[in-house]
């Protein structure tokens, strides 16, 4: 029997990793919507399901004045695209970046990492090498510990390869 | 013969700076038959099956397509290039405007767009090697003329670097007819541009991958630092490497890598480091670094970065050098395959280089380009050799490969590399 | 390849002075294994092997938990900030889907 690969994909970000897991042991199934599922990562879903998953909704300012997405707007590859998130705010107990989610509205798995940080990081900051399927906007979503959402985007145009790519 | 003198003609105009020999036309002298040390996988097999079709033996995931009809860059490979073709429109085709788009952005056949722009939000991304032909109906030239220009421009410009497409069968004749429809509909004034990166001639220049040298961003540099356990292992000859070359690879082999290609005396050819590993490693340690395999590779980087900073520094006048380097030269110029391209024009400043091929920004060799060889390559996650970016080529341009340490392309990298002489190596080099 | 799965490399800066913020740079070796389709494009089920999460600490204690997906890179770069309050080690965990557990270390020295 097939089980989803987004089931299992869940499976291992609540932490049953060194586990090698077989098909058809995964037990119960999420319920659309529960808990848990806003903190799985690594399904395959559209832009829209995966921030209303993770994000439920909840209202997003816009943080280009704090957030600063550095991303190529040209890449030459979709297969390594250096992307770098930093925001602009405090990094103290009392108030500090809590997540950075990078996002690429076009990819399959469109909630492509997610930083979680803490105040000893000293500056929120987050850098990896993402796959992008096609040209695409690419997010920042930032989370501070007072629970404020604040996101901003650029577009990356992906060429192919090959003589006409 | 028009086009034999255009390309003479051509190549004494890329001449490289400070060599004095004067282009010619230079019959290869009979190479050492040389039985390749390659894996399987690049020793540009081609297998003949039991119902007759051919399959080329090539790397995982590339073409398996024969292209046997067509010239290669084999010293003994006398074919000569497509004979130059005039073709008059078909009658009773009527041109498609809307097919003929179609097929000019089909990437299944070019697509045109990888050398010419054309109007459309669509086109992404189109190259600058071409003219742009956004206003091309603008000209009114005769519908006769532009079918001639796609099935053999070289009857009205012998030195052209397009393919002769009708020619080659690359188009049908009704294919044409709607391709000529379609140019014929493009007037002027063009849209104004949306974005600036769209066009070709003003597109922003890719940022590059950053510091090649570095191990956090380099896989390449990794592979080359966990090599170092292959020196000092014992092969079934009961002898390492660092025996007969104490002091760590870093001292024992600085400034060896300044010195390849060379003609090695032993076997009487011209040897990369990766050629002359692939002999010399199983000959002395029993163990084998065939050609392309990972080891192999991931040695060669090894020994290279231990001649970083150092300059480039082969032999460029010994006669046997100069008569394999004008071998090379040759190969340069070499028109091969369905494509009917030499290497020289996409990656000349003349011709293709320093241009958008599609979206990608033609390399110029003349700058010097193989200190920085064997590469990582980001969208294959591999080192790659010169050797395989020479075999790589070959499929979009509809050629056979030769084995990965031919001697054809042994004496063209080291035609190449005579750009790179006194430049401080750098290698591994990190590319899309 | 296959041998070198979970070499890390991690770089750190050189001058580092109490107080400075710093950023880390790391590069682990890894498929990072991509959605396979079959030829009727449906998507292969099978456990795939890509890196889920990497967890930095600094002084024993975390600075930053990153969870990566299959739309990371293979051999994946990724960097984080810290704030350099005493001299001592980073170490970097990393753990993919298929049980692989590895580890870097680099130590933050003060000039």
């Amino acid at each position: 029997m097939a089980e989803p690969i987004t089931r299992r994909a869940a499976l291992g970000t609540l932490g049953t990793v060194g586990v090698a897991v077989a098909a058809g042991s995964l037990g119960v199934p999420a319920p659309a919507g529960a808990q848990g599922s806003s903190q799985a990562l690594g399904l395959q879903e559209s832009v829209q399901d995966g921030l209303k998953r993770v994000f439920g909704g909840r209202p997003m300012k816009d943080g280009t004045a704090i957030i600063k997405l550095d991303i190529p707007p040209i890449a030459e590859n979709g297969a390594v695209v250096p992307v770098n998130v930093e925001v602009n705010a405090p990094m103290t107990p009392a108030s500090y970046v809590k997540t950075i989610w990078i996002v690429a509205d076009k990819n399959r798995i469109p909630i492509v990492a997610r930083a979680t940080l803490t105040p000893e990081a000293g500056q929120a900051f987050v850098g990896a090498n993402i796959r992008l399927g096609e040209t695409t906007d690419v997010r920042a979503v930032v989370e501070q510990s007072d629970g404020t959402l604040l996101t901003t985007r650029r577009e990356v145009k992906v060429t192919v390869g090959g003589c006409g790519g | 013969m028009s086009s034999r003198v255009a390309l003479r003609c051509a190549a004494v105009a890329v001449l490289v700076a400070g060599c004095a020999l004067a282009a010619r036309e230079t019959t290869p002298v009979a190479s050492p038959v040389w039985t390749s040390h390659a894996i399987v996988e690049a020793r540009g097999e081609i297998r003949a099956n039991a119902d007759g079709t051919r399959t080329a033996v090539r790397y995982r995931g590339w073409t398996t397509r024969d292209f046997g009809a067509f010239r290669t860059y084999a010293y003994d490979d006398a074919r000569p290039e497509p004979p130059v073709q005039k073709a008059a429109m078909p009658a009773g085709v009527a041109g498609d405007p809307t097919k003929g788009r179609a097929l000019f952005l089909n990437r299944q056949k070019a697509p045109c767009t990888g050398c010419h722009l054309v109007p459309g939000a669509d086109v992404w991304p189109a190259g600058s090697v071409g003219p742009d032909l956004s206003t091309l109906g603008d000209r009114k030239l005769p519908d006769a003329y532009l079918y001639q220009q796609l099935w053999d421009p070289r009857v009205t410009f012998p030195a052209t670097v397009m393919p002769p497409w009708g020619a080659q069968g690359l188009f049908t004749p009704e294919e044409i007819v709607h391709l000529v429809a379609y140019l014929q509909t493009l007037h002027g004034p063009p849209p104004a541009e949306q974005d600036s990166d769209r066009n070709p001639f003003t597109r922003r220049r890719s940022e590059g991958f950053g510091d090649n040298l570095d191990p956090t961003n380099n896989p390449a540099v990794i592979r080359a630092e966990e090599a170092q356990a292959l020196w000092s292992a014992r092969g079934p000859t009961g002898k390492a490497c660092a025996d007969c070359h104490p002091g760590g690879p870093q001292r024992a082999m600085r400034g060896v890598a300044t010195r390849y290609p060379r003609i090695v005396a032993e076997h009487g050819r011209v040897m990369s480091l990766e050629d002359f590993l692939a002999v010399h490693a199983e000959a002395t340690t029993g163990r084998a670094l065939p050609s392309e395999s990972g080891d192999n590779l991931d040695v060669t980087v090894m020994i290279k970065m231990a001649s970083n900073g150092l300059p480039v520094a082969i032999d460029t006048t010994s006669p046997a050098a100069r008569a394999a380097i004008e071998r090379g030269r040759a190969s340069f110029f070499r028109r091969v395959g369905e494509r009917n391209h030499a290497c020289a024009d996409c990656h000349t400043p003349e011709r293709g280089g320093s241009k958008f091929l599609g979206g990608r920004f033609l390399a110029d060799v003349t700058g010097g380009l193989t200190r920085h060889f064997p590469t990582w390559r980001t969208d294959r996650n591999e080192v790659w050799d010169l050797r395989k970016r020479f075999q790589w080529c070959m499929t979009p341009l509809g050629a056979n490969m030769l084995a990965a340490d031919s001697v054809e392309y042994a004496e063209l990298e080291l035609f190449l590399t005579t750009f790179d002489a006194g430049k401080p190596i750098s290698a591994p080099g990190i590319r899309h | 390849m296959a041998g070198d799965v979970g070499k890390i490399r991690i770089r750190v800066p050189s001058n580092v002075k109490a107080g400075d913020v710093v950023r880390v740079r790391c590069l682990v070796i890894h498929p990072m294994e991509r959605i396979e389709r079959d030829a009727q494009g449906k998507v292969i089920d099978r456990n795939y092997n890509y890196i889920t999460r990497v967890t930095a600490t600094y002084l024993g204690k975390p600075v930053a938990v990153i969870d990566l997906t299959q739309s990371v890179s293979e051999n994946p770069a990724f960097s984080f900030a810290l704030k350099a309050t005493a001299p001592g080690p980073v170490k970097v965990t990393l753990v993919d889907t298929h049980g692989g557990k590895y580890e870097g270390t680099a130590d933050i020295a003060f000039v």
